[in-house]
């Protein structure tokens, strides 16, 4: 390969001097060519006129020389028209006509609005002036008379080339004719503005001088109308590609953005029923905004101090007003963690976030966001910029098709926290190291400084640090390989994280070009995802923690056995709590801890285990009305279980009578002891509704090979108060025991993961038949 | 003039590229293909569903060499692509006519 010879573009006053002399050049041909051809001809007058970038004075070498060949009723004769013609593709021209009347050129056209719109740009060039005056005059009536029309005509039109480049002008590689933010949207901003004349238009002359410049460029390098900034022609064009790339995107936000304002500002005479169908929205004002034809406007000078103007956009897929984005400008939000993840956890996050980057607000808030803004980083699959990719990975989770991966946002809790782990995971690059681990030093950051909570912290650090290992997996590890999963499910951790960089891996490939997420990768990725999935669920009984380094210590005896999620799902100070509740044991027969974190309650309960124990827990927890969410329940190997309840209080029993924690704290310890009856707690209480249309059909499955010792059963079925007593009501009456536990509630649907042992032994296929009815029994809640 | 269409396992891409770089072979089409052999797909259960997976991913690579070279890169591309275990793929060789290099014409081996 031999070095590029970089040739910077040229200065605005060699632009325009080259553009003025061109177009001289080429207007003189155009003249010449008449003069031997129709000047010589005594058939019917025609005019010359020159249209498009050429009528505008702004003809580009190599560019198509664009020219109106107007006509009275009668036509000049054929062969002095091709002869006028070739004679311009002798000079090395690359003429591009039209013939037309006057009649023609004020007519409504309806599927080629084009040529209406490059008379706009006519200018008179030589032939018979009166044709041309003519056409002058008609066609001034008739732009006039139709200007709500043609503008609209100018929007579709721009709309729909805007949308074949995804709306962007963050390309890697654009093309500075037809992207957002080129050429295309500067002419089609004068045009509208030569319609309706407004007041208040950015200068947009800079703009059009650096993207001149490097057209030019580009035409010279390639001999023709080439218009891709390819990488290779940034790296001709620049010492420094990616200054460069930054200072064009520069010009073409402000190009872009003007764009849309006029596009609005445009359709918006259209009083069509769609227009007033867009309309209803306005139902949705406030006191402080509102709204109209989907954009959001601000009703005082300054917006609301916090986050709640980008909420009110998430909450309901809006956009900003042009005036109120003007007066977002220097706007410093005061936001802390908990505004963010209220922002993130709403339907449209990606449209409020959308939001917060077209105004700025987004690097006001968090100036990190500076070090990807416009960052370009070469490969040979990204599309878009650094910046725009985050903003296409989090838009991507709202419209995803696939319904596996669909369930798995459906369910996840922890949506917030994943949109978060995308803003923050290409937030490394560029920095000259690893751009995962510096992006899990900024995210920390970020987050320490918003005040959040350090589990919270520690899950977007992990999905930020991992977020390439599912993708990387799905190409480079045999699947088969039983190590393979092992070290995955190793890494990951939990069926929790695994859930969250399942969704956090989808958004990233997604996000990389259009076509990225091919039937192929979905695959991959699901295939690697339930590989995780089954490591992860058979580990939960067969990998326990055994000789942990301070061996004879209280905190190792208490280990002992335990299964290895108890550590990777619980922090120090939480196992500090629990041997502390352990030592409690040399006593009393029942330790019982209840606190309340974040809206729900989590009960800790430590005992020798027994058979029952977890069902007269689960019944006495239900007694009070309370509805559990989540339960994990282990056992160390010297008998004693930790069970933790995660219940929510939808009564408001525990929140209005705080009384009532100590009495149920009493009552789990009285069954615990067998002092009370679980199976009469819960006789009095009435039984669920009549199963509804779209219930779920209950799902129970047995697995013998999951684990070494012991029975997987795995149960899906809808969630109901008390379903989890009956569930374990009928697993002690058939005589099995539960060995772990792991309990979860998604959106209605409880995920219930036991393994069971009857007599310390695998269940027999004659005992999982009569279990699996009873169990089934149980979810229809009979 | 032998067309090698050899379908793999997705995991055995880079090996199989190094491999048949390390002899001087570059060119090359991959592609991303789904499909099953006799192995007709295998059941996974999830959530206590059971999900039929019909289309393994694999990835196709496709070349065109010279006859005197075809023993050799197709015993290379066996011995990189090979884990021993079900699902490793298929190799398929061709006969082709001719091959013909666009931009100046060449033919026959010269094209390659």
């Amino acid at each position: 390969m031999t070095d590029l010879v970089v040739t910077p573009p040229p200065s605005v006053e060699e632009v325009h001097k080259t553009l003025a002399s061109w177009t001289a050049e080429v207007e003189e041909k155009v003249r010449d060519s008449y003069a031997k051809t129709f000047g010589k001809s005594s058939g019917a007058p025609v005019a010359i006129l020159a249209v498009g970038g050429f009528g505008r004075r702004e003809l580009f070498p190599h560019s198509d020389v664009d020219l109106l060949l107007l006509t009275g009723a009668a036509l000049p004769p054929k062969a002095v028209i091709s002869e006028f013609l070739q004679t311009l593709w002798d000079l090395k021209l690359r003429p591009s006509h039209s013939v037309h009347t006057i009649e023609e050129c004020t007519a409504e056209q309806t599927d080629n609005a084009e040529f209406t719109i490059s008379l706009l740009d006519r200018r008179f060039l030589i032939g018979d002036q009166n044709l041309a005056e003519s056409l002058n005059k008609s066609l001034t009536i008739f732009l006039k008379k139709k200007a709500v029309l043609i503008a609209n005509q100018i929007a579709a039109l721009a709309e729909g080339r805007r949308a074949k480049h995804q709306n962007t002008i963050y390309h890697l590689e654009p093309n500075i004719k037809e992207t957002p933010g080129g050429f295309r949207d500067l002419q089609t901003i004068r045009w509208l503005q030569a319609i309706e004349p407004s007041e208040n238009k950015p200068d947009l002359q800079p703009a059009f001088d650096f993207l001149a410049g490097i057209r030019i460029r580009l035409h010279e390098r390639a001999g023709r109308d080439q218009n891709t900034l390819t990488f290779e022609t940034q790296d001709g064009l620049s010492a420094d590609p990616s200054d460069l790339m930054r200072t064009y995107y520069r010009h073409a936000r402000l190009v872009d953005r003007t764009m849309r304002q006029a596009i609005e500002t445009a359709t918006e005479k259209k009083d069509s029923l769609l227009g007033r169908f867009h309309d209803w929205r306005s139902r949705l004002s406030t006191t402080n905004f509102t709204v109209s034809r989907e954009r959001v406007l601000l009703r005082n000078a300054t917006p609301p101090p916090d986050l709640t103007l980008f909420e009110f956009v998430a909450r309901h897929g809006l956009r900003l007003g042009p005036r109120t984005v003007d007066r977002l400008n220097g706007f410093v939000p005061q936001a802390k963690w908990e505004d963010w993840k209220r922002l993130l956890s709403l339907p449209h996050a990606s449209a409020g976030l959308r939001a917060m980057q077209e105004s700025g607000v987004l690097a006001a808030a968090l100036p990190e966001w500076h070090n990807i803004e416009c960052a370009v980083v070469r490969d040979f699959y990204h599309r878009y910029t650094v910046d725009e990719h985050t903003l296409v990975a989090i838009d991507s989770i709202e419209h995803i098709t696939d319904g596996r991966i669909k369930e798995l946002v459906r369910e996840s809790e922890h949506l917030p926290i994943i949109r978060f782990a995308l803003l923050m995971h290409d937030i490394g690059k560029g920095s000259g190291r690893d751009h995962s681990e510096q992006a899990v030093e900024i995210a920390g950051r970020v987050m320490g400084r918003l005040g959040a909570p350090t589990e919270e912290i520690d899950a977007v650090q992990f999905l930020v640090r991992d977020h390439l290992v599912l993708s990387s997996v799905m190409t480079s590890r045999d699947l088969h390989d039983a190590s393979t999963a092992k070290h995955l499910a190793e890494r990951v951790g939990t069926l929790e994280q695994l859930k969250m960089l399942a969704i956090l891996t989808y958004a990233d490939i997604s996000a990389v070009n259009p076509q990225a997420m091919t039937p192929w990768r979905l695959e991959q990725l699901w295939r690697v995802y339930l590989l995780v999935h089954e490591e992860l669920t058979k580990e939960l009984e067969s990998s326990r923690i055994h000789d942990t380094s301070g061996a004879g210590s209280p905190q190792a005896q208490f280990l002992e056995g335990l299964p290895t999620r108890y550590l990777r799902t619980h922090s120090n100070s939480d196992v500090d709590a629990h041997v502390q509740l352990w030592r409690q044991l040399e006593s009393r027969p029942v330790a019982v801890e209840i606190e309340q974190a974040r809206g729900v309650y989590k009960l800790t309960l430590l005992t020798a285990d027994k058979s029952g124990l977890f069902a007269s827990v689960a019944a006495a927890i239900s007694s009070f009305g309370l509805n559990i969410v989540k339960v994990e329940a282990f056992a160390n190997t010297a008998g004693v279980v930790v069970d933790t309840f995660t219940f929510s209080d939808p009564h408001r029993t525990l929140e209005l009578n705080p009384t009532e924690v100590d009495r149920l704290r009493g009552v789990v310890r009285r069954v615990v002891e067998g002092k009370l009856d679980a199976d009469k707690l819960l006789r009095g209480r009435p039984k669920p509704l009549a199963p509804g249309k779209h219930r779920l059909a209950p799902r129970i499955t047995f697995n013998n090979d999951a684990s070494q010792a012991a029975t997987l059963v795995e149960i899906v079925a809808e969630d109901r108060p008390g379903l989890l007593y009956d569930l374990a009501h009928a697993i002690s009456v058939a005589g099995c025991n539960i060995e772990v536990v792991l309990i979860d509630t998604e959106a209605h649907k409880a995920l219930d993961v036991f393994y069971l042992t009857a007599e310390r032994k695998k269940l027999q296929a004659e005992l999982q038949e009569t279990l699996k009815a009873s169990l089934e029994e149980a979810c229809s809640g009979k | 003039m032998k067309k090698i269409e050899a379908v793999i396992q997705p995991h055995k891409i880079e090996e199989v590229k190094e491999a048949l770089k390390a002899i001087g072979v570059d060119g090359m089409t991959i592609t991303e293909v789904r499909g099953h052999g006799r192995q007709k797909g295998h059941k996974e259960v999830y959530r206590g569903m059971e999900y039929q997976v019909d289309l393994l991913p694999k990835v196709k690579l496709e070349m065109v060499v010279p006859d005197t070279r075809l023993e050799e890169i197709v015993g290379t591309l066996t011995s990189a692509a090979r884990t021993g275990k079900i699902g490793d793929g298929k190799i398929f060789v061709f006969d082709v006519a001719n091959a013909i290099r666009i931009r100046n014409d060449d033919r026959g081996d010269a094209a390659l």
